[in-house]
This record gives structure tokens, C-alpha cells and sequence, in this order.
């Protein structure tokens, strides 16, 4: 890495932001209100919490230290840094899930990303037309969706001339690029310190609408934003009949709260690790880290648990409501847009609320770039100019993918499950064990306080050694066995999911041998040396 | 909405409020950042 002047952030709210920003997503507004209210209500917040202390605030401190650490060695990526912690080859395979994961993820969510600039232009512009007759508003916001993200047959948005959704897919698409070309500091930190608040604002305004809402006419004594609340906030049992605790012992409870944190907070699959790696040596990272992590809290518990279910209450009741808790794009693209055209003022908060979700979405496709990003450029010697480039054009081509198999957004669908659900896990698994057994938790510990604003408490090494991987595999094994007997049996009937599956093997193959390419380039991994200060800060 | 519902949604609600606000009034009060000067290299350079 000599003659390498290394990359770091701006400032320290700019790092919190980032992280933040990359943690903060649709699943903070569409998926956690749905998750809660299926699972117990105000019951679910108890494993919620519980999960958050036991998994995702222990894995995110582990990995902002040794992320920081190998950033002390010149490396961001995480193949290299799982080198430089393991000390051994081995480990720079494993870490390919970092690079992986985040990319393919990438590949899928920037066309959710685009679907919300483009409602929210719709919004702006009126072209969201929803007819006359309220019974039918539902139905035509699903028509709209479909037809807007051709979820009736594969490659219809690319047939005729540019459909709006691929129109907005390259301006999103472009100005991710345009950002990662521009640096951590210049072009990502800039971008979220200036977003971040103006996603907060957009989510405030939206806040004060819904909660002051009128009540329906059609039922005022029931349909009303205090009753919104209750149908997401009041403890109940996931089985009729049962006291509300109840909810408490049902496995499939702890399964969702602990998942819906898991995935929340971005946890365990190289962002953070990578993120990290541009914070000074000397900077706090405990603090920093606490700071992000309640940033993605806030606007998941205390914007989106008070947003979406209430509005789409009011307006839809529990039965119409009921419907759609399972499903984020149902909840998001389907049953809110519909809200809206009830609304006083929708069209408006239509648009506020899709550019909120615009933002939510772009702060974290960034964070899905760069690890790749850093990857290629450290391991590969590759330039910016170049390693932007490439990456373009791989997430261009796996984008396309998706875009062109849209039908039933099959290809989405299975790309999320394999990567941004199963390899996840696997990848957390690996990093936890990585951190907690072979760089050592005593280590991992002590490198955290290295100018620390904070302590972490000591029990953090009990919780990182034992409670997090256990806890880890445990939903991990859960969540197979609720999901995976279906998903290979779908793979038996299914064309465009196999094809999909094949996608992420030469995907993976493809990065494989990148990582053999690199780690020449890289040397033994026990014989790397911290870079001078002057090159890191 | 029920008085239980209350309790969960002001705990849940408060919980993260104080979270987030004594975070932020940490890292916003700690020291100057000395990093924050814009000279600071902002972009790679071999």
C-alpha cells in the first residue's frame, strides 16, 4: 500500500451520518410497522429491544473497531481486512461476502430506489391518477405499480421506447456513481450530511400530517389516528384468544424482531467494517457508532412506527390494512398511495413522503458501492476513474437483470432472499466468529477504546464471544427452516429463479478469483505493517 | 388505543429519544473535530 495516501472522513458527524444514512431504508418505514404489527404489536418491541443489546448494537461496536484497525494497515475492503485479522489467506475468501453482498443487493436496490423518485415525480407532476372512486383506489394503485415496475411480463419496461421507471433507474443509477466517483469525504460524507436532515424534515412533515389527520367520515368513531396507533402500538397475541404475552413466547416473534433489527441496523456484512476503515486512528468509533445506530432507531421507531400504520388506518381500517403487513411493497407502493389519494393534501405528502423514501434509499446504495469500490482499487491497484467504471458497469449489467426479469419480480425476489437474507446471516456468523475467537474479543475490546468518548461495558466480551453468534445461529437456523424447503422447491419450477441463482454463482466465481488476484498483490497476510501516520491522519 | 398501548408506544418512543438525543449531544459537544478543515484530502491519489 506504500506511496497510497489513504481516504478518511471529513468530520465526525459526517462518519455518524453516513453510517446512519446508510443505515436508515425503506425497511425503517415499510418493513418494521408491518413487522410489528403482525407480531404482537407493542409486545414485539420487547424482543425488539432485547435483540438490539444482544445483537445489533455488539456486532455493530465489533465492527467499527476492527474496521478502524485494518484501516491502521491502509486497507478498506473487507477481504483484506479479514486477512489482517485472521493472518491467514483463508480469510480473505471468506471476507469476499463484503464485497458480495453489498453489491448484489446494490443491483436490485437502486431500482427500488428509482421506483421511489419516480412516485415521487409522479406526485410532483400529477401523473398518479387514481380515478374518481374511492372503493377502487386500491386497485388502481396496484395496477399503477404494476404496470409502472412491469410486474406482468418480463422485459415490458424495456419494450416501446425508455419506460419512467428506466428513465429514473439511469438518473439513479448515475448519480450514485457520480457520488462514489467523488470520494468517502467529498462525495458520500457531503452528500449525507446535506440529506440525512432533509430526509428527517420530509419525515416530520409527513408526521404532522398523519397524526393530524381528521377522523373518517364514513366512521369516525373507529377509524381515527388514535386507533391507527393502537392497531401498531397496543400489545396482543399473535393467536386469538391468548393474553397478550403469549406473543412473547412464540419463537416466530423472536425470529422477526431479531431479524428486523439484524437487518436494520446493517449489521455483519462489511458496510460498517468498511465505513470504519476511513476513521482516523484516533478518532472515537464507540460513540460514533452508539450515535448511527440510534440514528437508524429514531427513524425507524419513532417516524416509521408513527407514520404507516396510522395513515394507512384511518383511511383503510384494519381489514385493508391487514392485508398488506407482510409485504413492503405492498404496505409502501400499493396501500400508501391509495392513503394518499384519500388524504387532504396527498399529493403533496405523496410526494414528500416518496422522496423521503428516495433519500432513505440513496444513503444506503452509497454505502453498497463503496466496499466494492475499495476493493478493487486496493486489491486490484485499479484507479478511481477505473474501478468506478467496472463496477458500473457490473452492477449495470446485474441491474439490468432485474430490470429485464420483472415479471412477478422473480429475479428481485430471489437475488434478496439468497444475498440480502441467507448470505447476510452467513456473513455476520463469519465476522462475529472472526472478531470474538480469532482476532480476539479481549483485542477487538480494547482496540474500541482507543480514544473512546465512551465504554463499552465489559460484558460486551461475554456477548460478542457467546450470546451473539448463538443468538445468530439461532434465528439463522429458525429462519431456514421457515423459508428454505419452499425456495428449493421453487428453484424445481422456476426458470428465471434458477437463472437468477446461476447469476450469483458466476458472481461469486467472478469475485473469487479477484480476491486470488489480490491476495498476491497483498502478501502474506501475517506480514502486514501499520501504516505511517502521516499516510492515515 | 389501550392503556398498555400507551405504555409501549411512550417507553419505546422515549427510550430512543433520550438515545439519540444524549448521542448526538455527545458527539455535538465533544472537542472539535480537527479533521473538519476542508484541506483535509478528500479523495484518493496514487
Amino acid at each position: 500500500m506504500a506511496g497510497r495516501q489513504k481516504e478518511q472522513w471529513g468530520t465526525k458527524l459526517g462518519v455518524v451520518l453516513a453510517v446512519a444514512g446508510s443505515a436508515v431504508g425503506l425497511g425503517n418505514f415499510l418493513r418494521f410497522p408491518g413487522q410489528a404489527a403482525l407480531n404482537g404489536g407493542g409486545a414485539f418491541m420487547i424482543p425488539y429491544f432485547i435483540s438490539m443489546i444482544l445483537i445489533g448494537i455488539p456486532i455493530c461496536w465489533a465492527e467499527w473497531s476492527v474496521g478502524r484497525y485494518g484501516g491502521r494497515f491502509g486497507f478498506s475492503s473487507c477481504p483484506a481486512i479479514m486477512g489482517v485479522l485472521g493472518r491467514h489467506a483463508a480469510w480473505r475468501y471468506l471476507g469476499v461476502l463484503g464485497v458480495l453482498i453489498p453489491v448484489v443487493i446494490y443491483m436490485y436496490y437502486v431500482l427500488i430506489e428509482a421506483w421511489c423518485l419516480g412516485y415521487a415525480w409522479s406526485y410532483l407532476t400529477g401523473k398518479i391518477d387514481l380515478g374518481q372512486d374511492p372503493e377502487r383506489y386500491a386497485q388502481r394503485a396496484g395496477e399503477f405499480f404494476g404496470h409502472f415496475v412491469g410486474i406482468e411480463q418480463d422485459g415490458v419496461t424495456l419494450a416501446g421506447g425508455l419506460q419512467i421507471s428506466v428513465v429514473f433507474w439511469i438518473i439513479v443509477f448515475a448519480l450514485n456513481f457520480v457520488l462514489i466517483y467523488r470520494g468517502v469525504s467529498k462525495g458520500i460524507e457531503a452528500f449525507c450530511i446535506r440529506a440525512m436532515p432533509l430526509m428527517a424534515l420530509c419525515a416530520l412533515l409527513v408526521l404532522v400530517r398523519v397524526l393530524t389527520l381528521p377522523p373518517n367520515a364514513k366512521d369516525p368513531e373507529q377509524l381515527n389516528v388514535l386507533n391507527g396507533l393502537g392497531y401498531m402500538w397496543n400489545p396482543k397475541p399473535v393467536d386469538e384468544g391468548q393474553p397478550w404475552w403469549a406473543a412473547l413466547a412464540n419463537a416466530d416473534v423472536w425470529l422477526a424482531a431479531a431479524g428486523q433489527i439484524f437487518f436494520s441496523l446493517s449489521v455483519g456484512f462489511g458496510i460498517i467494517l468498511n465505513y470504519a476503515s476511513y476513521v482516523r486512528r484516533n478518532q472515537d468509533i464507540v460513540l460514533s457508532g452508539l450515535t448511527a445506530a440510534s440514528t437508524n432507531e429514531f427513524f425507524e421507531v419513532c417516524l416509521g412506527g408513527l407514520i404507516t400504520i396510522p395513515a394507512a388506518f384511518v383511511f383503510l381500517g384494519a381489514t385493508g390494512v391487514g392485508g398488506s403487513l407482510g409485504s413492503s411493497f405492498a404496505l409502501g407502493f400499493n396501500t400508501l398511495p391509495a392513503v394518499f389519494e384519500y388524504m387532504p393534501l396527498g399529493r403533496a405528502v405523496g410526494f414528500t413522503w416518496f422522496f423521503m423514501l428516495f433519500l432513505a434509499a440513496i444513503t444506503s446504495s452509497l454505502s453498497m458501492l463503496q466496499p466494492a469500490i475499495a476493493f478493487l482499487e486496493e486489491g486490484l491497484g485499479i484507479g478511481r476513474r477505473g474501478s468506478v467504471t467496472l463496477l458500473g458497469l457490473i452492477t449495470a449489467l446485474g441491474s439490468f437483470f432485474v430490470i429485464y426479469f420483472s415479471k412477478n419480480l422473480v429475479a428481485l425476489d430471489t437475488f434478496d432472499f439468497w444475498v440480502g437474507n441467507a448470505l447476510i446471516f452467513v456473513a455476520a456468523t463469519i465476522l462475529v466468529i472472526l472478531v470474538a475467537w480469532v482476532f480476539g474479543a479481549e483485542r477487538a475490546y480494547a482496540e474500541a477504546h482507543r480514544s473512546a468518548a465512551l465504554r463499552i461495558p465489559r460484558v460486551w466480551k461475554f456477548v460478542i464471544k457467546y450470546i451473539s453468534p448463538t443468538y445468530l445461529l439461532t434465528i439463522f437456523i429458525l429462519w431456514c427452516c421457515r423459508n428454505l424447503p419452499d425456495r428449493v422447491r421453487e428453484l424445481g419450477g422456476n426458470q428465471v429463479a434458477v437463472l437468477a441463482v446461476l447469476v450469483l454463482a458466476a458472481i461469486i466465481a467472478f469475485l473469487l478469483v479477484m480476491v486470488n488476484v489480490a491476495s498476491r498483490r497483498w502478501g502474506d497476510p501475517r506480514r502486514h505493517v501499520e501504516l505511517p501516520e502521516e499516510q492515515i491522519a | 388505543m389501550t392503556p398498555a398501548g400507551w405504555v409501549f408506544m411512550s417507553l419505546s418512543i422515549g427510550f430512543v429519544v433520550a438515545l439519540t438525543a444524549f448521542c448526538f449531544y455527545r458527539v455535538l459537544a465533544g472537542p472539535v473535530d480537527e479533521s473538519s478543515d476542508e484541506s483535509r484530502p478528500g479523495a484518493t491519489e496514487e
